[in-house]
């Protein structure tokens, strides 16, 4: 198994970092831990660049975010 | 052996009439694991539909029955999800059924914000932490109750599954989009109104239904502010049916058509409706609250033709900002509503920015 085939399995069962708009009041500390996946916009909400799996830095997003938006959702969960 | 509703509705194939096309025996089995109450969406929340409150003018014992057949009715009694002060709510109060009396505001239909509503909340959309048949949070954290809520003509057809079976529900549609579904016709047509109808005809056939004589019509509206445009010369080539409609960028939807009007300019007619789309925000969630008013603001400076150079540049980044950072979908709607009105009312926008319209006086919105 290639390991880009291993990483399209895994993202079937892990949880995605999700951020809740409602609750996100923009205060961009997620953009500051998670700058390799994470931007502002130009009103200064983030814009996730794909689908997030867990790592120790997108765990302290969710820890650190202080209107506790982000959280982990499996993919199957919708509608 | 008799099917059970669930295997009924799996053989049927029958899919949520509100426009999510969503498979309802999923939905419903979900909902009756969680021991669900209903809720049945009747709002006619998109513009310019008709069909829920022709759906329980006509059929409301119907409608009834079917509710009675999701099983989520026998402790809990159904619940009709109306805009209040409209007809149909008075009809349903004089009917005796238990009626949520929705404000009058374009994302206070949306299912989730229909659930705030009956835990006593702002009918606001809440962010679906959980799936709404499993129980969710309202934006100010109240614990909602399981609830299942499902458009009237969907609840309308699972009584007609249950009564003809799903081989006659079959018989109407594509394999893909089967059983009869009502349209809503409006605009520049002879006989506006709500039509029974199916997939797959010609979609010239469709408008005949309404009467459609006015050739000059520049481009219909389908699907409403969370839809697209079909340029009137395109029209000949297409089915009412998804993969076709698909080609053109658009979709069967919720089922709303709108002629625009022959001699009203699209471009100004649009403007308005985005100018009304930028009020309707819950103003909930950061990129919707500012992201919607800004594509509004960028479209009605092409109108006017009073956008500088780099407007089409920024109305194209809003855009892209909006698709799926809302807690509900109306940013996603109001994102390909502008896109395609930018791109089939392209050479038109051209003259706008060069100061002048052939096309008559402004159009009134929807």
């Amino acid at each position: 198994m290639s390991p880009d085939m291993k990483k399209g399995t895994e993202d079937v069962t892990k949880p995605l970092l999700t951020v809740d708009r409602v609750a996100c009041t923009g205060h961009g500390v997620c953009a500051t831990v998670l700058p390799e996946h994470i931007t502002l916009d130009e009103w200064g909400y983030p814009i996730l660049d794909g689908p997030i799996p867990e790592s120790v830095e997108a765990r302290l997003a969710v820890k650190y975010c202080p209107a506790r938006a982000l959280y982990w959702q499996y993919p199957s969960v919708s509608a | 052996m008799a099917l059970s509703i669930i295997e009924a509705l799996d053989t049927a194939g029958l899919t949520g009439r509100g426009g999510s096309a969503f498979p309802t025996a999923v939905k419903l089995a979900a909902a009756q694991r969680a021991g669900a109450e209903l809720i049945i969406n009747a709002c006619d929340g998109e513009i310019g539909a008709a069909k829920d409150s022709y759906v329980l003018r006509r059929y409301l014992s119907h409608v009834d029955h079917g509710a009675q057949l999701t099983q989520l009715t026998r402790f809990i009694p159904v619940i009709y999800a109306v805009h209040a002060g409209t007809d149909v709510e008075k009809f349903l109060l004089a009917q005796g059924k238990k009626v949520l009396p929705v404000p009058d505001r374009y994302v206070s239909s949306e299912a989730s914000s229909l659930v705030a509503l009956q835990h006593g909340r702002p009918a606001r959309p809440m962010a679906k932490r959980t799936r709404l048949v499993e129980g969710g949070r309202t934006s100010d954290g109240k614990k909602t109750r399981p609830t299942l809520v499902m458009n009237a003509e969907t609840v309308l057809r699972i009584a007609q599954i249950e009564q003809h079976g799903p081989t006659w529900f079959r018989s109407f549609g594509t394999p893909a989009e089967p059983g009869p579904r009502l349209i809503t016709i409006t605009g520049a047509v002879f006989s506006p109104g709500v039509y029974e109808t199916q997939a797959g005809p010609a979609l010239t056939d469709i408008l005949a239904l309404a009467g459609y004589v006015h050739r000059s019509s520049p481009a219909l509206n389908i699907g409403g502010l969370g839809g697209s445009f079909i340029p009137m010369d395109q029209v000949p080539d297409l089915a009412y049916s998804s993969p076709s409609l698909a080609t053109a960028g658009a979709a069967i939807g919720p089922g709303i058509i709108n002629v625009l009007a022959p001699g009203s300019c699209p471009v100004r007619t649009i403007a308005g409706m985005l100018t009304w789309a930028a009020g309707e925000s819950a103003g909930q969630c950061g990129p919707c609250m500012f992201g919607v008013p800004a594509v509004a603001r960028g479209f009605q400076q092409l109108a006017d033709g009073t956008a500088g150079p780099g407007v089409l540049h920024d109305l194209a980044r809003h855009i892209s900002l909006l698709p799926g950072r809302g807690a509900c979908h109306f940013p996603d709607g109001v994102a390909a509503f502008t896109a395609s009105a930018v791109n089939v009312f392209s050479a038109h926008l051209e003259e706008h920015r060069n100061g002048h319209c052939t096309i008559g006086q402004p159009g009134a919105a929807a």
